[in-house]
Parts: C-alpha cells; sequence; structure tokens
C-alpha cells in the first residue's frame, strides 16, 4: 500500500467539458479515501494563454504529464477522468503509464468505437440546453455541478461569458474528428495497469455500449454500468459511484 | 454609383411545417425535401435573371452557402463560372469566398485566376470568414476562422504576386510548391474586397488597401462602419478612401406603385424570416469572443432580424418603393454613408422570375441613370462623411449585423 498511515494515497481527476470546478459529486466522498487533486484544463478558465497555441488533446495531456512529473514527492498516482477528461486521461495513459498506478474512466470521449457513419458522441455544441440535460441526466432533477451557456435563462452575463469561454476551449481540442482522436485509438491496447470503465445507463451523451465496447479495446479494463445514471454519473448518483471506485482500489489493494 | 443584382438562389419550396420542425432551413434539413426537377427549372431561372441583369447594365454579385435551402449557390467561384459564359459586360464580385471554410487556398488562387483570365479581367473578389453556422458544413474549428483566414490570405495574395514557385509552411495550409496557373488577367490580382463589421478586420482591410463592404446593415452602422475604415486609412498614410473602396448589400424593390412596392417588400422578408440560425452564440464557440457570444445570446446582435418591414425601410436596410422614392434613398445612403457599390438583393423567397425582372427593368431603366453618377467627383464636395468633416467618435458596431 503506498503511502504511510493516514496518508491518502494521491489520485488527479481530469474535468469534463461545461462542469464547475473542484470537487464536484462523489469527488468530495472519495476524497476522504484519496487525494485529488482536481486541476482545471488550461482553456477551461485556468492558463488561458498557454492553450492559445495549442491545438490538441495531445498538447493538454502532455502538460498534465509534465506537471505531474514536476511534483516534488514524486510517486505514482490514480488517474482519473470523465467525458472529455476520460479523453485526457487516455492520451496521459498511453504516453506516461509509468507515472500512473490506475486508470479510471467516466463515460469518456476520446475513441470511437462504432462506425464512421454513427454519430457516436452527442453534439454538445448544436443540442439545445433541455436536450443536453435530457441527454445526460438519468433524473433531470439531479441536474447540477454543469454550466451551460445561456442556462437557465436569466443567467448572469459572466457566468454565460466564462460557459461561452469553456465551450470554445472544448473546440479547440476536440472539434475535428469530432470528440475523438483515431491515433489514440491506435495505442490503448498498450494500457497495462489496472482500468476501471464507468458508464451511465442512462448516458444517452454517448452511443449505446460505447463505454462497454471501448472496455473490452483495453485488456486491463473491468466495466461497471450504473444503474440509475446518466453521462455525468459521479454528479447524479455520488454514494453508488463512489462504492464501484472503493471497491475496485481495495480489489486491486490500493486502499 | 456601381449596382449589381443579387439573389442567394432560394429554395422557395420548404413549407414552414419543415421549417418549423428542422428549426430552420440550414444545415439539419433533410435534402430529400429537395427535388431535382424543380431545382433545375430553379436554376436556369436565376442563371436567366442574371443575364438579364447583365442586359440591363447591371453588374452582378454571387455568394454561396452550404446545406441550406435558402442559398443554392454552394461555391462563389462555381456561380461566377456559370456567370462569366452567359454574360459580356458586367463585372462579377465574388462576396465572398469563405476562406476558413475553404481546405485548399491554392485551389482558390487558381479558381479565382482562372475565372479572371477567361472573362478578360471581370472578377472583384471578396474575402470572406464565413458565418458561423457554415462552420458545421465545412466542419472547420470556429477557434481558427480568424486566424485561418489571414493564413489563407495570405497564401493566396502570396500565390498572386510572387511569380515563382514557392513553399509555404503555415500553422494551417502546408504546400512544398506553389506556382499557381494562370495568372489573373488583372495584373497583379483582381481587386479584393473583404467583409467586415468587427473593428480588427476592419482595420486590416484598410491597412492592406482593399476595397470595404457591409451587408445588410443598418445606415448608422454602415456609417460607423466606413468611419473605422476611413480612419485607420489615415493611420496608415494612405489616401483618403473614396466611395469606390465602399460597397453596401442591402435589399431593394422598385415598383410602378408603392403598394405594389409594399406587396413585394412582404415577399423580401422572406430573407429575415428564413435566418433562423439554431442556438445563437452557442453554435460556433470560439468564432465570436465570449463577450459577444453572450450579446448575441441576449439578443443585442442580429437586431436587423428582429425589425418589421417599415423599420428596415427606415433604417436603409431595404430600398423600396417607386422610382422617385429609391432614388432619394440612394441618395441619402451615399450622403450619409459615402458608399460607392451597392449589392441589390432584388429576389427572395417566394417571388416569381416576373416579379424580380419587373423590379429589375424599372430599377435599371428609372433609377440606375438618376444616380450612377453619384460618388464621381466626391472629392470636389464637402460632404459629411469626408475624414475632415466627420468628427463623430467611433461607436459599438455589429449591432445589427445578421451574420
Amino acid at each position: 500500500m503506498p503511502g504511510g498511515k493516514n496518508m491518502r494515497p494521491p489520485a488527479v481527476f481530469l474535468h469534463d467539458s461545461d462542469v464547475l470546478p473542484g470537487h464536484i459529486g462523489a469527488l468530495e466522498q472519495l476524497n476522504d479515501a484519496l487525494e485529488i487533486d482536481v486541476p482545471r484544463h488550461p482553456g477551461f478558465g485556468s492558463d488561458d494563454h498557454l492553450a492559445e497555441s495549442w491545438d490538441s488533446v495531445g498538447d493538454l495531456a502532455q502538460f498534465h504529464i509534465e506537471r505531474i512529473r514536476k511534483r516534488p514527492d514524486g510517486g505514482k498516482l490514480h488517474l482519473m477522468g470523465a467525458g472529455f477528461g476520460g479523453w485526457v486521461a487516455l492520451e496521459m495513459a498511453v504516453r506516461a503509464q509509468e507515472l500512473f498506478c490506475s486508470l479510471l474512466l467516466v463515460s469518456s470521449y476520446g475513441i470511437k468505437v462504432l462506425d464512421r457513419t454513427v454519430a457516436e458522441f452527442a453534439d454538445v455544441f448544436v443540442l439545445e440546453p433541455d436536450e443536453l440535460i435530457d441527454l445526460g441526466w438519468y433524473d433531470r432533477t439531479r441536474f447540477a455541478g454543469v454550466r451551460i451557456p445561456g442556462y437557465p435563462s436569466g443567467s448572469e452575463t459572466a457566468e454565460d461569458e466564462r460557459a461561452f469561454a469553456d465551450r470554445a476551449a472544448l473546440a479547440r481540442y476536440g472539434w475535428r474528428p469530432f470528440m475523438h482522436d483515431p491515433r489514440l485509438s491506435r495505442w490503448i491496447e498498450t494500457i497495462d495497469i489496472p482500468v476501471l470503465i464507468i458508464g451511465g445507463a442512462h448516458d444517452g451523451m454517448l452511443a449505446p455500449r460505447h463505454d462497454e465496447l471501448l472496455a473490452q479495446r483495453i485488456p486491463t479494463a473491468q466495466f461497471v454500468e450504473l444503474a440509475h445514471a446518466g453521462h455525468y454519473s459521479y454528479i447524479e448518483a455520488p454514494d453508488a459511484f463512489a462504492d464501484v471506485v472503493l471497491k475496485f482500489l481495495r480489489q486491486h489493494e490500493y486502499l | 454609383m456601381k449596382f449589381y443584382h443579387f439573389s442567394e438562389m432560394p429554395y422557395p419550396y420548404v413549407t414552414n411545417e419543415l421549417d418549423e420542425k428542422y428549426r430552420g432551413m440550414r444545415t439539419f434539413l433533410p435534402n430529400r425535401t429537395y427535388d431535382p426537377v424543380l431545382g433545375y427549372e430553379l436554376y436556369q431561372r436565376y442563371l436567366d435573371e442574371y443575364e438579364m441583369a447583365d442586359e440591363l447594365g447591371l453588374h452582378l454579385m454571387v455568394n454561396e452557402h452550404h446545406q441550406s435551402a435558402t442559398c443554392l449557390q454552394v461555391s462563389a467561384t462555381m456561380s461566377a463560372a456559370s456567370m462569366v459564359n452567359r454574360t459580356t459586360r458586367a463585372r462579377v464580385i465574388l462576396l465572398g469566398i469563405p476562406l476558413p471554410h475553404r481546405d485548399n487556398p491554392v485551389h482558390v488562387a487558381e479558381e479565382v485566376a482562372y475565372l479572371d483570365a477567361i472573362s478578360g479581367g471581370r472578377i472583384e473578389c471578396g474575402f470572406v470568414r464565413g458565418t458561423a453556422v457554415e462552420t458545421y458544413p465545412s466542419n472547420q474549428n470556429p477557434v481558427h476562422n480568424q486566424a485561418m483566414f489571414y493564413e489563407s490570405h495570405d497564401l493566396i495574395k502570396e500565390a498572386w504576386t510572387r511569380s515563382d514557385v514557392f513553399s509555404w509552411e503555415g500553422r494551417f495550409y502546408n504546400y512544398r510548391y506553389v506556382n499557381v496557373w494562370p495568372r489573373s488577367y488583372q495584373q497583379p490580382h483582381p481587386p479584393i474586397w473583404v467583409t467586415a463589421s468587427a473593428p480588427p478586420l476592419i482595420r486590416w482591410t484598410a491597412e492592406h488597401d482593399y476595397n470595404l463592404a457591409f451587408l445588410v446593415g443598418r445606415e448608422e452602422d454602415t456609417i460607423n462602419i466606413f468611419r473605422i475604415y476611413r480612419r485607420a486609412a489615415a493611420e496608415y498614410g494612405l489616401p483618403e478612401p473614396g466611395p469606390e473602396k465602399f460597397g453596401s448589400m442591402v435589399l431593394c424593390y422598385v415598383a410602378p406603385t408603392a403598394e405594389k412596392a409594399r406587396q413585394m417588400g412582404e415577399k423580401l422578408m422572406w430573407y429575415f424570416t428564413t435566418m433562423n440560425p439554431r442556438q445563437k452564440g452557442r453554435l460556433a464557440p470560439g468564432y465570436l469572443s465570449p463577450s459577444k457570444s453572450v450579446d448575441l445570446l441576449q439578443g443585442k446582435l442580429g437586431a436587423v432580424r428582429a425589425l418589421g418591414l417599415d423599420a428596415l425601410v427606415d433604417a436603409g436596410v431595404i430600398l423600396l418603393g417607386t422610382p422617385d422614392t429609391v432614388i432619394k434613398q440612394v441618395e441619402r445612403l451615399y450622403e450619409s454613408t459615402g458608399v460607392g457599390n451597392m449589392f441589390l438583393m432584388m429576389h427572395a423567397g417566394e417571388m416569381t422570375s416576373n416579379e424580380v425582372r419587373d423590379g429589375m427593368v424599372l430599377f435599371s431603366n428609372e433609377v440606375m441613370p438618376a444616380v450612377a453618377s453619384l460618388g464621381e467627383k466626391w472629392e470636389d464636395d464637402d460632404i459629411s462623411w469626408r475624414i475632415a468633416n466627420d468628427k463623430t467618435p467611433v461607436g459599438n458596431t455589429l449591432s445589427s449585423s445578421v451574420s
């Protein structure tokens, strides 16, 4: 077990697009067992100037990798990412898996598993806020932690400007090919650290079976589907989500 | 004053139900709703109208949009190729080629040079960023739209003027050998136009001594936008820009009676009522700054769309009435803005070909002769928009632009 008594194993959680900063949803309770760093991606309200010359998730992944390499205490981390952050985490795992002891992906973008004429990822840029909520949530009354430009109507101008800037950052990294990278797809089979892929049974942002088929592409991956959750399962069903993650970490004797 | 005939070549057979169901006529309206035979007849009709405009002494403007029932012109260069073979006199302005949405700037340089070569130098070449909604048909990243516009332009200009083989390794475009054949008939290249409403792009246009076009804006915005250009030109040490440097697109219909004109004005409104882009500012993130995106979301941009017919006529967006009335409207726009080129959309939506032709004939017979000389001796005129006379501070722009 890494770390001494009272030392929480370190983890880094890479955020999805449209989500608010910080330890939202299940991250708050998981932070009791792990020491979770939730960095903001450049372009999403932190180090935005760096992103101006970037144009790929590879840029973003390398940025996070360099940041992790510079940590004074060294040691391996648990790597986690949700949605767009899952794509970044996959790219990081392929580039530098020696830095990580496990990988958690939540409803992850980044890899296209279905046919070329199947629109596998819902188009957040085209869908209306209400459509996005219907697609993203099992129970829309649990909608929280997500920021959509102009939603709800009468939202603060400054918040909307931030939301638009976040959308522009997402476009910068994920516009074409849309929300995936064929080059990354060629290398995910080289990942050999334990991988947990969590999907929400009611995730309409990804095509049906996307998470499961992604899990089949990675030899060390196991797939768990949460019955009462959509795309943002760690926000919508935090208790069930945390249980699955803790069980996975105990199974591999990290806790 | 030069006048250009312009039609977006709309496909007018889309029902309100379909428009409603697919939330507009662009990008998401399935093409099974397009009838190939009706489409063929439309193209023949529209090309005939352009041909007639040439015979009437009008010049011609073409444009392009994609995956849209509002505009069946799919490539400004292809449209211009159709025009130059059917016409003999008119200058043909491409307004414009949406540079960031064209994958290959070298092909653009070649195609425009070809058009100019076969037409004996009748081409005016407009470069535009392309509207936000064009982002989907081309799938080009909206975040890079402006930067791609500049780099594509730089490459095309180099291809037209370098006179030798060169290589281009830019951020967005890469070629080992650029060497465009043919060369354009007009040397060093056809006149360049840019459509702009944001101050940085207006200033860039002035700095390059290109012509500036502003499309479907209120008179007060046109005044302001041309003002920014004139002041920038002065800052860059260029001669005072005359009317020939400026163009504005307006909708227009001239009829024998005010009643008939009004009836046609209602038909022109199709152009505005079908402008129904989804998602407002959310559609193309990064195409506009976050603050402009919020303005769009809150309805502060694109205000023209919300105006009714009378307000659009008052604002100088639509020229409408009997010949005497329209002569006065043209004179007013010249006097207030200093515009020297008017791109006249004399057709929209469900107007019949006879209606379009009647309007064009009356315009060219009754209006054009009365106003053709406007701006010819502008340097002798002590007029409000002259740099020496215009002390008004530069105001906010883009408050009404459609795109």
